[in-house]
């Protein structure tokens, strides 16, 4: 079992790596926001495969706050993208 | 038979973690082939609508095999998996929208496009490949 846990850590800090190297040549600004948002889902998956490995169970009120919050950001970021406009 | 269950459960939540990494990592390598912002908006939907609720479900499947079943992490779990759905949708909406009125370059072979032309034009001819 643990290796399985391990192995979808490397999964996910992979997609982390790969969506980072993807912001760092995305051709628009755009581009970088979605892959972006690709970036911050996979640190939740992180935070909740942590939480499994450490066996505690706040990993998923993590993962509850997390996942209602993420819309925020996303629309911060969309905010910025129109430069304030809706 | 309680040691077949739990053979059962480990593989069932084996599958579910794996998978949900699987289908994180085939998004952000898929963000290469996507042609534009609006096609990565698109890539995006697998990652957040399918792969974080089989990752959450697995590890609520882990937290139950080895603590017993807590019916306030059932809860929280069925919210967070609720929570991301609605999440990943109005969020490419508001992402595709902002991505558009920010003028980013929308791919050539992009047909029928209704945003790029005035109403009552009549109807657009739907790209070759599609007919």
């Amino acid at each position: 079992m643990s290796i399985v846990l391990w192995l979808s850590v490397v999964l996910l800090a992979a997609t982390i790596l790969v969506g980072l190297f993807r912001v760092a040549t995305a051709p628009d600004p755009a581009s970088r926001a979605v892959v972006g948002d690709l970036v911050f889902f996979s640190g939740v998956g992180l935070i909740v495969m942590l939480g499994l490995i450490k066996g505690s169970a706040a990993a998923v009120d993590a993962a509850l706050l997390a996942s209602v919050l993420g819309i925020l950001a996303t629309v911060a970021l969309a905010r910025i993208l129109t430069r304030g406009r809706r | 038979m309680i040691a077949v269950l739990d053979v059962a459960l480990s593989v069932l939540i084996a599958v579910l973690l794996l998978g949900g990494g699987f289908w994180m990592l085939t998004a952000a390598l898929s963000m290469f082939n996507a042609r534009d912002a609006y096609s990565r908006v698109n890539v995006l939907s697998p990652a957040t609508g399918l792969g974080m609720p089989m990752i959450v479900v697995g590890a609520f499947l882990q937290h139950t095999r080895i603590d017993g079943l807590e019916p306030g992490m059932l809860v929280k779990t069925l919210l967070t998996v609720l929570a991301l759905i609605i999440v990943s949708s109005v969020a490419s909406n508001v992402l595709a929208r902002a991505a558009y009125l920010s003028a980013a370059p929308v791919d050539p072979r992009t047909s029928p496009q209704d945003l790029a032309r005035p109403p009552e034009e009549g109807e657009q001819v739907p790209h070759s490949d599609d007919r």
